[in-house]
């Protein structure tokens, strides 16, 4: 026992300072800090002269504004819609610049030069067509939405508004068990799930910041969106009349991102009724005064806290990922690919889930980042259905130039459009990317927490799936 | 082209439906909380013979402690079995050397067997008050929470938790936290329903059994601290203000409170307002934060200055109305209902000045 070094003098002090401390009663601790607070709070006031607070008056008007009944859900739909439409419709060229700079240009000089120097095809291929095309693909997609999004959101929270958001907001998320902040993480999550299990810092109470962390993977990310967009445009705008494919393929993309929100706030209610009941729990939010952004400043900080740290973690992931997927397609084991085996023997379980083993093999090799998904299914299709004149060969990931091209492969893969409904909820509905997890366990420091983030999404969009599949297989048989 | 086949046993989608409802259901009973499987395989992980022969100690403790009368018929109550099983559990009592035992109603605990009822009390009143301080476990599941508990957590495990949180000395209901050495201070206070008319106490402990007795008590805002004064006792009923807050509770009921009488005179509390009356643009003084604000939540708002003396003004509602925003110290801090319901005030008179 710890007392074991103690004297005897020592243990008699001990017991009778605890016998005293039975007669001081319950309220005693509490008395103290009271008594410490208000002698502290009567010295201030004794001593600290207070001027008028100018700001203070502008401040509240502002907050009058953007926290009112009427107003204060409008501007903030307005002010995070224009956010996202800068992202995506900023990150477009650059986006393509990016690709036709390290894929259209470098990658067929490496593999020049790989070969003039004599390199094996099998090194080249597991170096260059493996590990360097997964970090290419990776950057050239990931870095220009987060370096617009990033600076934006934070020039945003450095101003003071988005305090304003969580206060707006935490009625919603109390009902869920959540904090207001979460609307916060959320959102960010919609750049990059990464950085919003990061900004789940400022949720002081650690059981919110666990629903927050866990939850955070149901906010579309940036490498989700354009997955998303594809597919609405093949199968759901494919599938109705063609003046209202647009419309109607947009709303899809929109509805999974709602029907996103909308899990996240059932599964925050469900986790902290069931195995997060007991953490500890406590809600305070403060609102800062607003001040002008400091714009340089803002641009380093994201740029180097969120930008480059996220896209880092993911180019460490990308890399031994981009050695698999080569190495799955090109070893053979008794005349086929290791990724053929695994696609004929999971097919039949892939497709009660209205999915294919294409898509669970590129779901689980492209786990570095959502972004190589796509790339991978279309190399993988081509792989096992033996297409010919397309893609660049087993194991080398590969974009088509249009939306027509991709489709063939697809509907040539066996697609339908109940596979693109269930490729849309599952690429909403799955574990979270590599670099997540990893930064997940960094910020919970908890193998438990971790899996459960990993798995649940995963459960549920396998749920969700299967009664699409079914469902849609008994009204339309 | 990849064929929709099945595997054998599926024959169609309203088949697979049945057995996909049928999947969900096994993994609800499997994870469901407190009912599932692996709730109820964490109760029933317990030795019965052990958890019995501990809560039986518990019991012969507690009526030693408070000098009630203690037979084979009340510990078969307190325990939930029968008395067939009560007596068996008595002699491996007696055989084991914990109690003595001259005939079925004079039951006295041996040194040996106190110190082993003290151990269990010990675990249980620091997991009590460890569920109330650092979790949020609700008010009504602590004292279930720490009867599963004293059985299992070791008496080292207890005591480290103990260090962790300050060896606290009272248990979230005032009850005394024995020592590791066992000592105990003398019981004090009496029943609520004993005390006459116009005395003035102070709440020093509220019984957490039977369940829908504490229930009430806790619906009804009680905790140990508060000073109750006793307005009237007829016809089996007992009024009284709870810090100037009234309430009527039957004789059986009160006697679930002991109470301290209060000799000095202390002036009687008045009922105080809650921060959550509190209108856009009206000021007030803190009075005070409940003790049923706990452990996380009342260690920051205390550290944001919710402390009695500081000045605060209700500023902003929020668009949804639920948060509002209070300016205290120079800052706007957004507080939910539910914490300025336990937030006492004192409102500024002259609100001209």
């Amino acid at each position: 026992m710890e007392t074991s070094n103690l004297t005897n003098k020592d243990n008699e002090i001990l017991s009778l300072a605890n016998n005293l401390r039975w007669d001081l009663g319950v309220n005693f601790h509490d008395t103290v800090i009271e008594s410490i607070y208000e002698d502290a709070s009567r010295i201030a006031q004794r001593t600290v002269a207070q001027e008028g607070d100018p700001a203070k008056h502008f401040d509240l008007k502002i907050d009058r504004i953007v926290t009112s009944r009427w107003l204060g859900f409008p501007i903030m739909f307005l002010l995070l819609a224009l956010v996202f439409w800068l992202t995506v419709s900023g990150a477009n060229y650059p986006s393509g610049l990016l690709a036709d700079l390290f894929i259209g240009k470098l990658y067929p000089l490496l593999k020049q030069f790989a070969a003039n120097i004599g390199t094996p095809a099998w090194l080249s291929g597991v170096l260059i067509d493996g590990a360097y095309l997964a970090v290419a693909w990776v950057v050239s997609v990931m870095l220009p939405p987060m370096a617009i999004f990033f600076p934006l959101f934070t020039l945003l929270e450095d101003f003071g508004y988005l305090p304003r958001v969580a206060f707006n907001m935490d009625s919603l998320f109390r009902k869920a068990g959540a904090h207001g902040k979460q609307a916060l993480t959320l959102s960010m999550g919609f750049g990059c799930n990464a950085a919003g299990v990061i900004a789940t810092r400022v949720i002081d109470s650690p059981r919110e910041r666990l629903i927050a962390i866990i939850t955070n993977n149901f906010s579309l990310c940036n490498g989700r969106w354009p997955t998303q967009i594809l597919i609405a445009t093949i199968f759901i705008g494919g599938a109705v009349p063609s003046y209202l494919a647009g419309i109607v393929s947009a709303g899809a993309v929109v509805g999974i991102a709602v029907l996103g929100i909308g899990f996240s706030l059932a599964v925050s209610w469900g986790l902290s009724k069931s195995i997060l009941r007991g953490e500890a729990s406590a809600f305070s939010l403060e609102l800062p005064p607003y001040r002008p952004p400091r714009i340089w400043q803002t641009l380093y900080t994201s740029l180097i806290d969120r930008t480059i740290f996220v896209l880092w973690r993911a180019i460490v992931f990308a890399l031994p990922a981009g050695i698999l997927i080569w190495v799955v397609a090109n070893v053979h084991i008794h005349g086929i690919s290791i990724a053929e085996h695994f696609i004929d023997w999971s097919n039949p379980f892939a497709v009660i889930f209205g999915l294919n083993g294409v898509i669970l093999l590129a779901y689980i090799i492209a786990i570095p980042a959502n972004e190589i998904v796509i790339p991978t299914v279309l190399m993988l299709t081509v792989l096992q259905t033996g297409m010919s004149g397309v893609g660049a060969g087993a194991g080398v990931m590969f974009d088509t130039a249009s939306i027509q091209g991709t489709e063939e492969i697809l509907r040539a893969g066996g697609w339908t459009l109940l596979t693109g409904i269930n490729l849309m909820l599952f690429s909403l509905l799955h574990n979270p990317c590599s670099t997540t997890i990893y930064t997940i366990f960094k910020e919970t420091h908890s193998w438990k927490w971790t899996l459960v983030s990993t798995f649940l999404p995963i459960v549920l969009g396998l749920i969700v799936c299967f009664f699409t599949t079914q469902i849609w297989l008994l009204i339309t048989s | 082209m990849v064929e929709i086949t099945y595997i054998g046993w599926i024959t169609g989608p309203a088949l697979s439906l049945l057995l996909g409802f049928g999947v969900l259901m096994v993994l609800a009973g499997i994870f469901w909380p407190k009912y599932g499987l692996i709730a109820l395989s964490r109760k029933s992980n317990l030795n019965k013979q052990r958890v019995w022969l501990e809560d039986a100690l518990k019991f012969l403790f507690d009526c030693e402690y408070k000098k009630t009368a203690c037979n084979l018929n009340s510990i078969a109550g307190n325990l939930h079995i029968s008395t067939d099983k009560t007596a068996r559990l008595l002699n491996r009592l007696r055989t084991m050397g914990l109690i003595t035992m001259e005939d079925e109603a004079n039951l006295q605990l041996t040194d040996a067997g106190r110190s082993y009822a003290l151990r269990i009390i010990r675990v249980h009143r620091i997991w009590e008050r460890y569920l109330a301080d650092e979790t949020g476990i609700d008010q009504m599941d602590w004292h279930g929470e720490a009867d599963l508990q004293e059985h299992q957590l070791s008496p080292s495990a207890a005591n480290q938790l103990a260090a962790r949180m300050g060896n606290p000395v009272f248990d979230p209901h005032g009850d005394p936290i024995p020592t590791i050495e066992g000592a105990m201070p003398v019981h004090r206070g009496q029943p609520l329903s004993s005390l006459e008319e116009g005395t003035v106490a102070q709440i020093v402990h509220l019984e957490d059994e039977p369940y829908t007795i504490y229930e009430q008590l806790v619906a009804l805002g009680l905790y140990p601290g508060m000073q109750v004064y006793v307005m009237d006792k007829t016809d089996g009923k007992i009024t009284f203000a709870a810090d100037g807050e009234e309430c009527i509770l039957t004789t059986l009921f009160a006697a679930s409170i002991t109470v301290e009488t209060i000799q000095s005179k202390e002036k009687i509390r008045e009922k105080l307002d809650l921060l959550s009356s509190l209108a856009i643009g009206e000021s007030a003084e803190i009075a005070g934060l409940s003790p049923n604000m706990r452990g996380q939540q009342r260690r920051r708002l205390m550290d944001l200055g919710f402390v009695p003396g500081t000045a605060i003004r209700a500023e902003l509602y929020s668009a949804s109305g639920d948060p509002v925003g209070y300016r205290i110290l120079g800052t706007t801090v957004g507080i939910r209902k539910q914490q300025a319901d336990l937030i006492f005030i004192k409102r500024i008179k002259n609100e001209a000045s």
